[in-house]
């Protein structure tokens, strides 16, 4: 309780000092409160960007096509290489080591590659969402006891029923952690390649606001966008929670 | 094991090398191994100057992010009142993605090093100070209780006891925060560079040289893997030096 009054009077006081700053401040660099407050209003009755859903609804588009990419190729590569074990010892390294490339490497080429249409987002954010669930996979795999999949050998199970009884109840937890970095960092990736070059989306709408100037207008399009990221979050968190419970 | 490795990246060299020859991929976009090579002769001079200005401004970042990440996180993991009002946000700032703030940051900071400096040091600081806080909250306590008995002063304690405790995770956190730092900074380049390896990329791509940029992008690569790979090394010398099991 005491804890929790602390945090509110800290925020409070955090928010006061920014709204003291933004009023003697350049109004083109500082937005106090008191006037993001209002942009928001404006941008949410659709009237400084009046075409906010459809930027909305394709960054939104951009991210469940990049996961679902991630997800098919993350699940099949950790599979491939955590099952047979010439292949993960001899591609296991060559992925570890490209993981430690800064991803953002990568986003000029895609952006040659692919444009700047949806898809060099789509590649972008497939990119950083597939290493966590690829890495994720060959943790979990490592994760199983092998006692226990010889036993169920021995008793006869199928190579289906050993993965779906011994395999996947000892591997789920990693493995749905593993998903939901994937998502928060598929999220990073697109709204990154959107700031970074785009027509559309959020991300490029945030770019326009900042090249205008209209810093009330971007400091209302960035908290649009965290709603969009904190949501997302707090439907994988449920996901976790469920398949914790579903191991217990 | 090595051969294996080898030898299939030389078939998708090779593979890639003869898709291009036969004419089955556009070169603007996807240029031929070979033509990469010669690309790079080019773009060398250029490329080597932005990788060398990238990594000045990362390790600038990079002791910033590690000083402040250590100080803050036995700050918070020792204090506890401290850690319990201001951990909800350290880990919320952790989790939010920092493009938002990168526009921003560009305003107030400008074009230049500055920028760079600072977005590199948001990025690698909390993966720092997130581990540091974890791991000073969890020292054992018995060694503390023993320390105390025998007479240690505050300072003894952090010195003799919480610190090489700690330094596992200080490790750890070192090697991603590096990764981290070096992302920020190529990130600011990209957006508002005048310099750095960064804005080359984003110039090159712009101007569809795709062979010069897939040149500077295997640069960079390399130069990454290359020193993640060394502080992995020498974190294993650390680890043997400190007598521990892996």
């Amino acid at each position: 309780m005491r804890v929790a009054l602390i945090r509110v009077a800290l925020v409070a006081v955090l928010l006061g000092i920014w709204e003291l700053i933004g009023r003697t401040a350049n109004p083109l660099l500082y937005v106090p409160p008191s006037a993001a407050v209002p942009a928001l209003g404006r941008l949410l009755r659709l009237e400084s960007y009046p075409d906010l859903g459809e930027h909305l609804l394709l960054t939104v588009r951009e991210i469940v096509v990049a996961y679902a990419m991630a997800i098919a190729a993350g699940l099949g590569c950790g599979f491939a290489l955590g099952l047979n074990r010439l292949v993960g010892r001899a591609y296991g390294p060559i992925l570890a080591a490209l993981y430690a490339v800064p991803a953002v490497v990568w986003y000029p080429s895609l952006m040659l590659f692919f444009g700047l249409d949806a898809a060099s987002k789509i590649a972008f954010g497939f990119l950083l969402g597939f290493f966590p669930i690829t890495l994720a996979v060959l943790a979990g795999i490592r994760q199983v006891n092998t006692q226990l999949v010889t036993v169920a050998r021995a008793f006869g199970a199928s190579g289906l029923t050993v993965f779906r009884k011994v395999m996947l109840p000892s591997m789920l937890f990693t493995l749905v952690g593993g998903l939901r970095t994937g998502l928060a960092l598929t999220v990073i990736g697109v709204i990154v390649g959107e700031v970074l070059g785009s027509k559309a989306g959020m991300g490029s709408l945030i770019n326009h606001a900042y090249g205008l100037f209209r810093t009330a207008d971007y400091v209302a399009l960035v908290l649009v966008t965290l709603v969009l990221i904190v949501g997302s979050d707090a439907i994988a968190t449920l996901v976790e929670h469920r398949a914790q419970r579903w191991t217990e | 094991m090595r051969i294996l490795q080898l030898v299939s990246i030389a078939v998708i060299l090779g593979a890639w090398e003869a898709v291009a020859r036969a004419g089955w991929v556009d070169p603007l976009f996807v240029p031929a191994p070979s033509a990469v090579a010669y690309a790079f002769a080019k773009v060398a001079a250029s490329a080597f100057a932005g990788l060398g200005d990238t990594l000045a401004k990362t390790a600038i970042a990079y002791v910033l992010s590690v000083v402040l990440g250590v100080a803050g996180g036995v700050l918070l993991g020792s204090v506890r009142p401290v850690r319990q009002a201001v951990n909800p946000f350290v880990i919320a700032l952790y989790g939010m993605p920092k493009i938002l703030v990168l526009p921003w940051i560009v305003l107030m900071l400008g074009f230049g090093t500055l920028p760079a400096v600072v977005y590199g040091t948001i990025h690698g600081v909390f993966p720092i100070l997130v581990l540091v806080t974890g791991a000073v909250r969890d020292v054992d306590r018995s060694l503390l209780t023993v320390a105390r008995a025998f007479g240690a002063r505050r300072w003894q304690l952090y010195w003799k006891v919480v610190l090489p405790a700690i330094v596992p995770t200080v490790l750890v956190g070192m090697r991603l925060g590096l990764v981290f730092c070096l992302l920020g900074v190529l990130i600011v380049e990209m957006f508002a560079g005048v310099r750095g390896m960064g804005h080359v990329m984003s110039s090159l791509a712009n101007g569809f040289q795709a062979p010069e940029l897939f040149a500077a992008t295997a640069l960079v690569s390399a130069a990454s893997i290359v020193i993640v790979l060394s502080l992995d090394a020498l974190n294993d010398r650390l680890s043997h030096w400190r007598g521990d099991v892996r």
